[in-house]
This record gives structure tokens, C-alpha cells and sequence, in this order.
């Protein structure tokens, strides 16, 4: 009688939940001790047969501390194109290799976040519209690229997209100022040349001025109610300093910029170049525009033109070629700018006659001048520089040079990424837009507010909290799935250390590498888009 | 229950052939009414009869696809400043409150009073004050509408609505979604209003407060007016067959 009372007692004190509980986590514990176990073990006894070898140190020795020593020996091996000027070249070591790599995966994943970002609000909204047509071509776009391989899509955007496009060639026929083609996107850029440090001092001033008046005249209209004007006042404020900073900058830049010119050419300074150029041409100054048209149309004899025209020397992508172009543009005469790999070569071809005039920095130009003496006379003239210039991308040779440009290995990851995530994040972006009663638009609408109000202060701030935690995982999606870039060979993080372990055959140091950078990204992920998620939380409920 | 007339002031409401159709279906077929300031109207009706349509349609929430709907002086045009000049003059209280989960109490208040009406949050939040304290929650200000019963988010509900300082008064089904001991509370409420001398025009089923605070009950059916008449006459000697086959539906039950 008594034993079977404890018993039932001891069963019943089985299924308490708090003894549930207690019982899960041990068998929990228990299963992680096992599996990190087996696991590390298996790590070790891999090791163990891959020899020492993996390990060898410096000094000929061999530890488990050495595992990453041979990351310090040159690559040797190309990484085709690097992010954010960063330099590389194959007599780099490995690290340098994988962190020029693991940049390029971040630019990636920062721009794909972004567009992606833009293109699912988009895409969100659109399904919810009551527009037919945008309605229905947002539901196509999200069900094709919902249910359709993301492999699938980068191999057809690559291969069926950007190297089905026309050669430069063709592209530069048939457009001015952007060109798609197979060798990538080339557009004009912007490009900072050095008296743009004066005018970022006035952008700060700016800022901090039209952050200022936005914070007092808030305060104002909470203190005194009524409006202020302060989405007119602040941004006015930011453009008064841009201005007034655009000239300073442009008054304090003088000397900044040289030019060298061949004496021989006639050429005194910036003023006199159509003089000089009409001339050659034996034509009025006013005609000048018109000479390449008539080159193009064969009235001209091409070597005429070529020798005729205004010829300048300039590094690639510098800022002085830069803003010698915009000055030249602005002067409406036929020129051409060769630009070569660096400096010294533009300077050699100058001292060979090759140009009028040499562009590069103030210094390079002064002491170079000096070596010259002998062989060509020249002289040092200023030319003006603003803050920043126009970079147009132009047919050079081969290639495309000045501006911007993307490469279709780049472009065809980024699109394929950001079609791809943008499709889930559209449908998040309706789900949280839909998760929000339409009683709380009533209530909006019923209480005066606009409809900007409605959505600002009732609607998206309640479809954020439903809209973030899925969004998170999107977001790391995009920055894993970026791994496979290795298809259409951008060097990100996973194609680089791939190419490294293979190289190297240190596979668990690189695979281990490879999880620690993947795992930092997608915590650095979580870690920003949790703190934006607990702003915007709801209390209770 | 007091007899005297009630001093009536300029219309506030004018409603002329106001019609309105869900795509094939019918739903207003004619509504005639004006509303005159301080009158307190009910409106009874069947399920489905297009009382909460008509009184949606009076700010805008519903639009209306013929007649004319005036509230004071302004007509409801697709102007969107008329719409607007309108919103701020109506006040709403729904069936499911609709108070905004992700603010408080007081912010629920002055939400409109500072974003619509440009006051200082100083002077909204002291208005805002005393509304919550008018209708009995004063205390709960800090807390956020997910903390609160069903009769305290109501009260809040027509805080944020009288916040405005509005002219009129909408209610649909205010106590529709109350238990029956939050009921009165809200009532109470309502009834204090009507002394004040508001402007109301209220859909409800709760039969005491049309016979004691209403000046006119509407009866509705089958998208049309079908009777009004005082309280007084209305309950005890409606002049429809209609009307008497919905009072003794209701009060036999
Ligand atoms: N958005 C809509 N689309 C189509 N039909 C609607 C819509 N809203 C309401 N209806 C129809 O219009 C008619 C009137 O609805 P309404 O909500 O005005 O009735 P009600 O008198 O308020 O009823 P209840 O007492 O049940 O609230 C109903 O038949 C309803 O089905
Ligand atoms: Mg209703």
C-alpha cells in the first residue's frame, strides 16, 4: 500500500514541468558534450594525419602555434579586382590576399543590403497597390525569384546578360556617357581633388549648422507649439556654407594645380590653348567645336587630327587627369588625354614630345622639370582646380578609362543577390504592412492626421517590429549566399580561400577561417539589427 | 427624464440623398438627415442595414458616391482639405477602440492635439491631462493601451477623440466589445457628454441611453431611414410596422 502511494508519487513528481524542465537541459548538455567531443577529436586526428608538416614554424620546428605561419609566404596568385582602392599584388602574402578578399565580400554585402533594402520596400508596397499592372508585376517578379535556384539566376544574369553584351567598342559607339558592355558598367564619377579638404570643412559646418536649427526649432515647436518651417529652414542652412565653401575652396586652390608645357606647342597657359589649337587647324577659334565631327566624317585626315589636337600626358584614374578634362571640356576643343599606368611614364612620354602638356602632382612636376633642362624646354603654369570633378569614363585604347566602373563579375553578383533577397523581402515588407489593422489607418485617419503622418507615426512604426526579425535573416542570407560569387569568379572571401587551401593544402586552418569570418559578419548582422529592433519594440502585448 | 426642449443651434450635419453602393450592392439608398449642434442622435437598425457605413461616410472613412454630406458649412468633396478640415472637426470613437499599441496613453492623446492641431506638448499633455481625468483614468496615463481593460482603452478612445476639441461626435458600437460591468462605465461617460451639450451622432444597441439622452432615434433598414421619431414616441408608439417588429425582437429578448 505505502510503496505504491510513493511510487505514484514519484511519477507524479515526473511529469511536474519545473522536473521536466531540470531533466531537457541535462539531456541537452549531454548531447552538445558528445558532439563537441566527437568533433573536436575528429579535428585532432585529422591533424594527426595530415602530419606535421601543417604545423612547421619558422625555425624548422613543429607546433600547433605555427598552424597559420604559412599564411605569411607570398600568394602568388592574381586577385582580379580589389574594393575601395585597396592595393594587391600576387608578391603579397596570403593574409593580404584574404583580407583584400574579405573587403571585397563586405562591399558586397554592405551595397546588397542596401539595394536590397530598396528594392523589397518597393516591391512590398507595389504588391499591395491597387494598381493592377504593378500589382500583378511585382507578384511575377516575387514568384519567379522566390522559386527559382539563386544559382540559377547569377549563372543567367552572368553569362546570358553581362557577357552577351556589345565589346567597348560597340558600346562606346552607341552611348556618351554610360556604357554597358562586356567588360562591365563605366559611367561618369565624382572625384575629390585636393582643395576638397577646405570644402569638407565647410560641409561639416554645414551639417552640424542644419543639425542645430533642426534640434532648437524642434524643441521650439514642442515648447511652443505652431510650426517652425524646420524642414526649410535646416536644409537652407546646410546650403548657405556649401556654397559659400564651394568658392573659398575654389579661391584657396590656387597652385594647387601645374601643368607642364612643351615651350615648343606656343602654349602659355589655359587662356591661349584654342589660339594655339585654331592655328594648327588653320581655322577661327569659334570653328574649333566642330573639328571632330569633321575628322570622324574623314574631311580631316586622321593623323592630321591626331598630331593637331591638343595631346596631354596624365597618370590613370588621377585626380589631376580629372581635372585637367573638365577644364578642357569646358573649353570646347578637339583634345585627347593619354592616360598611361603611372607618372613616370606620363612624364616620359612628355620629355619624348609625345604631348603638349603634362599633368601629374605639383612636386612630381617640379623636380621632373628640373631632369629636362637639356632636352626640351618647358614651363610650370597654374591651372584652376575645383573642390570636386567630373570624372567622365572615355574610350582610351583598349579601355575604358576616367569615371566609375563595375565589373560584370561584381554586377552580376550584386544583381543576382539583391533580385534574389529582394523578392523575400518584398513579401516581408507586405506582411508587415499587412499585420497592421486597418482600424489603426481609421484611427489616423479619424483623429486629422495626413496621410504622411498615418504612415510615419502609426503605420511603419508598427510594421517594423513585425518586418525586422525577418528582415535579419535576410540580410544574412545575402551575406552567405555571397559565397557564391565563386561561379562567375569575383574574388570574394570563399573563392580567395579557396584558392589558398588548394594552393596551400592547409584545409582546416582555412575552413576554420572561413567560419570565423562568415560567423563575425553575421553576428555583426544581428548585433546592429537587434539594437534597431529593441528601439523599436513594442512594450507589452 | 426631463421634458424641456433643448435650445437647438445652426446645423451641424446636413445630409441630402446621401447614396452608396459596394460595387453592385446597394448599401445607402437615399439618407436624409440634419444633425442641428448639441443634438445627441441615435441610430438603431438591424444588422447590416448600413448604419456604421452611414456614419463612416460623415468623415470620410467611407466615401459616399451620390448626395451631398455638409458638416459644418464644409461639404465632403475629394478636396483633400475639405477632407481634412472635416477629420479635425469629427471626433470617432469604434466598436474595437483602434488605440494605437505602440504609444501610450498620454501619447495616444496628444498624438493628434500636437501633430495636427501644431500645440506644444506642454499644452497638449496638460489638455490631454485633463480629458483622462474627465473620463476617469487619470492614473493610467503611463501605461500603454495593451495594459489596460477593455472599458479603460474605450474611455482613452474618447479621450484621443475629444483631445481635438471637435464639434461632433461620432460612436459605432462604442460598448459593442465590453463585458457588461465595463458597459456602464462607458456610458457614463457618453451621458456626462451629452450634458455637456456635444454634438453626437451614435450607433448603439444599448436601448436605456437612446431613451434617456437621446433627443432623435433613427431607425435603420435595408440601406434607408425607415422611422424618426423622439425616444418618448419611439419606443412606446413607433409609427412603423418595421420599427415594431424590431422592438419586439429586441425587447423580448
Ligand atoms: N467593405 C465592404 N465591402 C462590401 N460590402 C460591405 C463592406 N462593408 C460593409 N458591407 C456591407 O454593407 C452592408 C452594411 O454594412 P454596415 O457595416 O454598415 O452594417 P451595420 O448596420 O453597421 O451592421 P452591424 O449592426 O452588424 O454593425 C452589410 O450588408 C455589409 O455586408
Ligand atoms: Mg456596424
Amino acid at each position: 500500500m505505502e510503496s505504491n502511494s510513493t511510487i505514484s508519487k514519484l511519477i507524479s513528481r515526473l511529469f511536474d514541468i519545473r522536473v521536466l524542465g531540470i531533466i531537457a537541459q541535462v539531456i541537452g548538455a549531454i548531447v552538445v558534450a558528445l558532439t563537441v567531443s566527437w568533433f573536436v577529436g575528429n579535428v585532432a586526428g585529422n591533424l594527426e594525419a595530415l602530419g606535421e608538416a601543417q604545423f612547421i614554424c619558422e625555425d624548422g620546428s613543429f607546433s600547433y602555434r605555427c598552424a597559420y605561419d604559412f599564411m605569411d609566404s607570398a600568394a602568388q596568385f592574381d586577385v582580379a579586382e580589389t574594393s575601395f582602392g585597396m592595393d594587391y599584388k600576387n608578391s603579397d602574402s596570403y593574409w593580404r590576399a584574404i583580407i583584400v578578399a574579405a573587403v571585397n565580400t563586405i562591399r558586397i554585402t554592405i551595397y546588397g543590403c542596401i539595394l536590397t533594402t530598396l528594392l523589397g520596400t518597393l516591391v512590398g508596397i507595389a504588391r499591395l497597390s491597387k494598381n493592377w499592372l504593378i500589382a500583378n508585376l511585382s507578384k511575377w517578379y516575387v514568384d519567379i525569384f522566390r522559386n527559382t535556384p539563386l544559382v540559377l539566376q547569377l549563372v543567367f544574369i552572368y553569362f546570358s546578360f553581362f557577357l552577351a553584351l556589345p565589346s567597348i567598342k560597340e558600346a562606346a559607339a552607341s552611348s556618351n556617357y554610360v556604357f554597358l558592355s562586356n567588360r562591365g558598367l563605366n559611367f561618369p564619377s565624382l572625384v575629390p581633388t585636393v582643395s576638397f579638404g577646405v570644402w569638407a570643412i565647410f560641409i561639416a559646418i554645414g551639417l552640424i549648422l542644419a543639425l542645430v536649427i533642426w534640434v532648437v526649432l524642434g524643441r521650439r515647436e514642442e515648447k511652443l507649439g505652431g510650426t517652425t518651417n524646420r524642414a526649410l529652414w535646416a536644409p537652407a542652412a546646410l546650403t548657405v556654407p556649401l556654397i559659400i565653401g564651394w568658392f573659398v575652396a575654389s579661391a584657396s586652390s590656387a597652385g594647387n594645380q601645374v601643368m607642364l608645357v612643351n615651350d615648343a606647342s606656343g602654349i602659355t597657359g589655359l587662356e591661349n590653348i584654342p589660339q594655339v589649337i585654331a592655328e594648327r587647324f588653320s581655322v577661327d577659334v569659334s570653328e574649333l567645336g566642330g573639328i571632330r565631327a569633321l575628322a570622324d566624317a574623314g574631311d580631316i585626315d586622321q593623323k592630321t587630327y591626331k598630331d593637331s589636337r591638343l595631346n596631354v600626358c596624365a597618370e590613370k584614374d588621377s585626380l589631376e587627369a580629372a581635372n585637367i578634362d573638365s577644364e578642357l571640356r569646358a573649353l570646347n576643343l578637339p583634345y585627347t588625354i593619354k592616360r598611361v599606368k603611372d607618372a613616370d611614364k606620363a612624364f616620359k612620354d612628355f620629355s619624348d614630345g609625345k604631348c603638349d602638356i603634362l599633368v601629374a602632382e605639383k612636386g612630381f612636376i617640379e623636380s621632373e622639370q628640373l631632369t629636362l633642362a637639356d632636352t626640351l624646354t618647358s614651363s610650370i603654369v597654374a591651372i584652376p582646380e575645383s573642390p570636386i570633378r567630373l570624372s567622365l569614363a572615355s574610350l582610351e585604347g583598349l579601355n575604358f578609362a576616367g569615371g566609375g566602373k563595375m565589373t560584370p563579375e561584381f554586377a552580376a553578383i550584386l544583381i543576382a543577390l539583391v533580385l534574389n533577397t529582394g523578392a523575400n523581402v518584398g513579401e516581408v515588407v507586405r506582411a508587415g504592412i499587412q499585420a497592421v489593422s486597418k482600424g489603426q489607418s481609421e484611427a489616423a485617419r479619424a483623429i486629422g492626421l495626413t496621410e504622411s503622418q498615418r504612415l510615419r507615426l502609426i503605420v511603419l512604426p508598427q510594421a517594423l517590429r513585425v518586418i525586422i526579425p525577418p528582415l535579419t535573416s535576410n540580410y544574412l542570407n545575402l551575406a552567405k549566399n555571397s559565397t557564391l560569387a565563386q561561379i562567375v569568379a569575383f574574388p570574394d572571401f570563399w573563392t580567395i580561400m579557396f584558392t589558398t587551401v588548394n594552393q596551400s593544402g592547409r584545409a582546416i586552418q582555412g575552413m576554420l577561417l572561413t567560419m570565423i569570418f562568415y560567423l563575425s559578419l553575421s553576428l555583426i548582422i544581428s548585433a546592429f539589427l537587434n539594437w534597431y529592433n529593441t528601439k523599436v519594440k513594442l512594450v507589452e502585448r | 427624464m426631463t421634458a424641456e426642449k433643448k435650445e437647438l443651434g445652426p446645423e451641424m450635419v446636413v445630409c441630402r440623398d446621401v447614396q452608396k453602393w459596394y460595387g453592385d450592392f446597394h448599401v445607402l439608398k437615399g439618407i436624409d438627415v440634419t444633425v442641428r449642434e448639441g443634438e445627441v442622435i441615435v441610430i438603431l437598425g438591424p444588422s447590416g442595414s448600413g448604419k456604421s457605413t452611414f456614419i463612416r461616410c460623415i468623415n470620410r472613412l467611407e466615401e459616399h458616391q451620390q448626395g451631398q454630406i455638409i458638416v459644418d458649412g464644409t461639404e465632403l468633396t475629394h478636396d483633400i482639405r475639405n477632407i481634412q478640415e472635416i477629420r479635425r472637426e469629427v471626433g470617432m470613437v469604434f466598436q474595437q477602440f483602434n488605440l494605437f499599441p505602440h504609444l501610450t496613453v498620454l501619447d495616444n492623446v496628444t498624438l493628434a492635439p500636437i501633430n495636427v492641431r501644431k500645440w506644444s506638448r506642454e499644452k497638449a499633455e496638460e489638455v490631454a491631462m485633463r480629458w483622462l481625468d474627465r473620463v476617469g483614468i487619470p492614473e493610467q496615463a503611463a501605461k500603454f493601451p495593451g495594459q489596460l481593460s477593455g472599458g479603460q482603452q474605450q474611455r482613452v478612445a474618447i479621450a484621443r477623440a475629444l483631445a481635438m476639441e471637435p464639434k461632433i461626435l461620432l460612436f459605432d458600437e462604442p460598448t459593442s466589445a465590453l463585458d457588461p460591468e465595463m458597459i456602464k462605465e462607458v456610458l457614463d461617460v457618453m451621458r456626462d457628454l451629452a450634458k455637456q451639450g456635444y454634438t453626437i451622432m451614435a450607433v448603439t444597441h444599448e436601448m436605456g441611453f437612446a431613451q434617456s439622452v437621446a433627443d432623435r432615434v433613427l431607425f435603420f433598414d435595408d440601406g434607408v431611414i425607415v422611422e424618426e421619431n423622439t425616444p418618448a414616441k419611439f419606443f412606446t408608439d413607433p409609427e412603423e410596422e418595421r420599427t415594431k417588429l424590431f422592438l419586439s425582437q429586441i425587447l423580448n429578448h
